[in-house]
């Protein structure tokens, strides 16, 4: 309670009203940062996550929580820029001949926040309490292979999982799992919670901005991390991020608008980074529904889209084109194939063949829930019509459009973040996947994921997932239309940084101030 | 019985207040009660599963009838426990305590500005009636209130901050090292905030003081040879603040709750953000606490305006009695 109070209405506000009254000194700006030897960096977050900020791994949900999961916390592994495994606080791991036991080797010598040694006992804790029936993690809904009973320590540095069922691709799934020291309470995690990562949490209050870490000083990688402190704050308003840069408030931005940056491009002392990514936004109509159920109508559907004008129209050009598979190509086993162009004749033929030769009105739903959508929807009914495809737009609240719409209207304008090939494909278009938005069913697709998850060997593994992705784009009712790039900033003084496509993946442990 | 006109208006106004606090408060509980969605799915987002959402509305007592919850809530309050946020799993009232003072922070100095500024500028415009600085002065104010305070603002950090290096864009007080920064920082909201507010209550005054300034007790004052500074200020202006307080209680109400947009502009964690983003995750405790804080400031702005009002205005206090 009084932690709040403490950084509120501080002194230093107070007297900051009073000095109006009693005219106080012109002081010069620029006096942030300069005066200690203590290098703090200030990194900043595009969404708000207000009063329900956590620092707990298992319980994070937005773009913050992660920011400082992954200050305080590492995992076993981490997933580099195309989704491939990379070993973190685990060395190596293997498994069994069909995937169902996975063993890690823990990295010796690291250190706790509190100078205790990091064991396979953090990892098992760690594990464990994300499937507490009184307050499961979300992510206990994708991890539902581990048995938490059955993972096992056989010494201090080896940890054995014991699966349900076979997963081939076992570490991706535990990729964004983090482990913590063993024995923690939930408040404590939630605000102060002691992990291994290159910083330390100084003062974290849900709601009160900025929350400060500190250099972990027994971090395992020698010379990391490279600055003393960091500020972590939020800054949802699009124009304001621009402009903190440009003055020099903010040091780093991993999440800038995709239009509008000609500021930041001119000015010399902003460095601008882009990075391809696997987050998707397209059209989905169920395929069980008139007149979607008609697979001919798909096609037109899919044919009228002019992708290249999409691309401008919605991302600004930063991004790059969709071909209905919703696994980037630069994606571990994303499909390599020629691009699908817009072709009104053939679409008006198959529209005909369908039994429109009058062509259809449909009705879109889209929202201002996520950037883009809204311009997507009014660009692509413009291409459709000359194919005969009349679309009235109908705007939903952007408020709840993922609760009331989507899922729940048959036509809408979609989008999904970046995810491994598997989880890209499994979750929207599985039968019985909870999110399928397209009400498709197709067996053949099942089947190609359920043997790829089998499937040990990685070239056969990938020649089903190409099989499953391209059933999905000439069959699903998904039209996959656009790749949206990730656009990230940093103070030109600050080295060492690459933005990762993933949002929720950013990793500060090497950069470095410098001057 | 003779009672004290002015005490008399202080209990009333009080008692009237604890029966409008309780109003607003059932509307409030059941506007969230009727809009879509619910704080479990508003915290779990897109991603939740069917099972993690019941597991958390369980936890939060969501699926328990709306009356029992306002019952519960209300039985809280009248023992002084505001309740927990739902969302952020603490108590209300630090919360509110913490919002609360940067907002006053910053409406107070908005307010510092704005009084002395509106009625100068009221003042000058009567005087120099009808004359190019009245017009220009009328056409500018009527500007910065027309013109959204995000558009003002923007437009503020664009030239102010990022062309001329004169102010840092964000408020971000934290980072302040000393009060000259500290108040560096809130100059571009302040200033935003007074485009924003001036209009009214130059306009105000300018139209009180214009039929004051024509009355017979001013010609009078000017006749026995009085400066005319004097008569401006001591004998004129007095009868014109009148209604210029009610115009700037207004704003100051304004100040409290519907800065949100110059909140967010500036990147300040005001009570309007802290308003709107538990609206946003239907967190009914924060809501309600919230808000009945801004009701009361509210009534009491009110309360201290009409008290205003009656004290520099004889007449007025003689009638009521």
């Amino acid at each position: 309670m009084s932690d709040i109070k403490k950084l509120g209405l501080s002194r230093r506000t107070l007297l900051a009203s009073a000095a109006v009254l009693g005219g106080s000194a012109f002081l010069p700006l620029g006096e942030v940062n300069a005066s200690t030897a203590t290098k703090t960096l200030r990194i900043a977050s595009g969404e708000a996550d207000g009063v329900k900020g956590t620092l707990d791994p298992a319980y994070g949900t937005n773009d913050p929580d992660a920011a400082r999961a992954n200050l305080v916390f590492e995992g076993l592994v981490k997933l580099d820029e195309n989704f491939g495994v990379q070993p973190s606080l685990a060395t190596d791991w293997k498994t069994n001949e069909d995937g169902s036991v996975w063993t890690f080797h823990l990295r010796p010598n690291v250190k706790f926040h509190d100078g205790s040694p990091f064991t396979a006992a953090d990892v098992i804790f760690s594990f464990r309490r994300l499937f507490d029936p009184k307050a499961p993690s979300p992510s206990a809904a994708w991890l539902a292979p581990i048995n938490p009973d059955a993972i096992k320590a056989s010494d201090d540095l080896t940890v054995e999982f014991n699966l349900r069922q076979p997963v081939v691709e076992f570490p991706e799934l535990i990729a964004y799992s983090k482990i913590v020291k063993a024995g923690q309470t939930n408040e404590q995690l939630r605000t102060a919670g002691i992990g291994t990562g290159a910083f330390k949490v100084e003062h974290f209050v849900p709601g009160e901005e900025p929350s400060t870490y500190l250099r972990h000083d027994q971090y395992w990688q020698p010379g990391k991390p490279g600055v003393d402190r960091v500020e972590l704050r939020t800054v949802p308003e699009e124009s304001a991020r621009i402009a903190a840069l440009v003055s020099g408030q903010i040091d780093i931005f991993w999440d800038l608008p995709l239009r509008g940056l000609t500021r930041l491009e001119q000015d010399k002392n902003i460095v601008l980074q882009s990075a391809h990514t696997g987050f998707w936004l397209g059209i989905t109509a169920w395929t069980d529904t008139p007149p979607f159920d008609n697979l001919k109508v798909r096609q037109a559907l899919k044919l009228a889209v002019n992708r290249e004008q999409l691309l401008k129209a919605v991302l600004g050009g930063r991004g790059s084109l969709g071909n209905d598979s919703p696994v980037a190509p630069w994606v571990k086993f994303g499909l390599q194939a020629p691009q699908r162009e817009q072709d009104i004749e053939q679409a008006k033929k198959l529209l005909a063949e369908a039994g429109h030769p009058n062509g259809i009105d449909l009705e879109l739903y889209t929202s201002a829930s996520g950037s883009g959508l809204v311009e997507l929807a009014t660009a692509y009914k413009a291409q459709a019509e000359p194919a005969g495809i009349r679309i009235k737009i109908n705007q939903a609240p952007a408020e709840d459009y993922w609760s009331n719409i989507w899922l729940k209207k048959p036509f809408i304008v979609t989008a999904w973040s970046g995810k491994s090939a598997d989880a890209a494909l499994a979750r929207p278009f599985l039968s019985d996947a909870e999110w399928n938005e397209t009400h498709w069913h197709n067996k053949e697709f099942d089947n190609y994921i359920f043997e790829a998850r089998r499937t040990l060997d990685e070239t056969k593994r990938g020649e089903l997932y190409r099989k499953a992705q391209e059933l999905v784009r000439d069959d699903g009712g998904a039209i996959v239309a656009l790749f949206s790039d990730a656009v990230g900033a940093t103070r030109a003084n600050v080295k060492g940084w690459k933005l990762h496509p993933q949002k929720l993946s950013q990793s500060f442990v090497d950069v470095t101030i410098e001057g | 019985m003779r009672v004290d006109p002015i005490l008399r208006l202080i209990v009333t106004r009080l008692s009237l207040a604890f029966v409008s606090l309780f109003a607003v408060s059932l509307i409030i509980f059941s506007s969230i009660a009727i809009l879509p969605g619910d704080t479990a799915e508003r915290i779990l987002g897109r991603d939740a599963t069917k099972q993690s959402l019941e597991a958390l509305r369980a936890e939060l007592h969501l699926s328990d009838p709306a009356p029992l919850r306002y019952g519960r809530w209300l039985a809280g309050v009248v023992h002084g426990d505001f309740g927990r946020s739902l969302v952020a799993d603490r108590p209300v009232l630090p919360y509110i305590g913490a919002y609360l003072g940067r907002t006053l922070v910053l409406g107070g100095l908005a307010l510092l500005v704005h009084i002395p500024l509106s009625i100068g500028l009221g003042l000058l415009a009567a005087a120099k009636r009808d004359g190019p600085f009245d017009i220009g002065m009328s056409i500018a104010v009527l500007i910065g209130m027309s013109v959204p305070e995000f558009v003002t603002g923007i437009f503020l950090v664009l030239w102010l901050a990022n062309d001329l290096h004169l102010f840092p864009p964000l408020a971000l007080i934290d980072q302040a090292q000393s009060m000259g920064s500290a108040l560096l920082m809130l100059a571009l909201p302040v200033m935003t905030l007074n485009f924003a507010m001036t209009a009214y209550v130059v306009r105000q005054i300018r139209s009180s003081m214009i039929d004051i300034l024509r009355s017979d007790y001013v010609r009078m004052a000017a006749l026995r040879g009085l400066p005319p500074s004097r008569i401006l200020l001591a004998h004129a202006l007095p009868n014109a603040l009148g209604p210029a307080i009610n115009a700037i209680a207004l704003n100051a109400s304004w100040l409290v709750g519907g800065i949100v947009v110059v909140e967010v502009v500036f990147n300040y964690p005001g009570l309007g953000r802290l308003l709107v983003e538990s609206i946003r995750f239907r967190d009914v405790p924060m809501v309600q606490g919230a808000a009945l804080v801004l009701s009361a400031t509210y009534i009491s702005v009110n309360l201290v305006a009409d008290l205003l009002t009656l004290l520099i205005n004889p007449k007025l206090r003689t009638r009521t009695a």
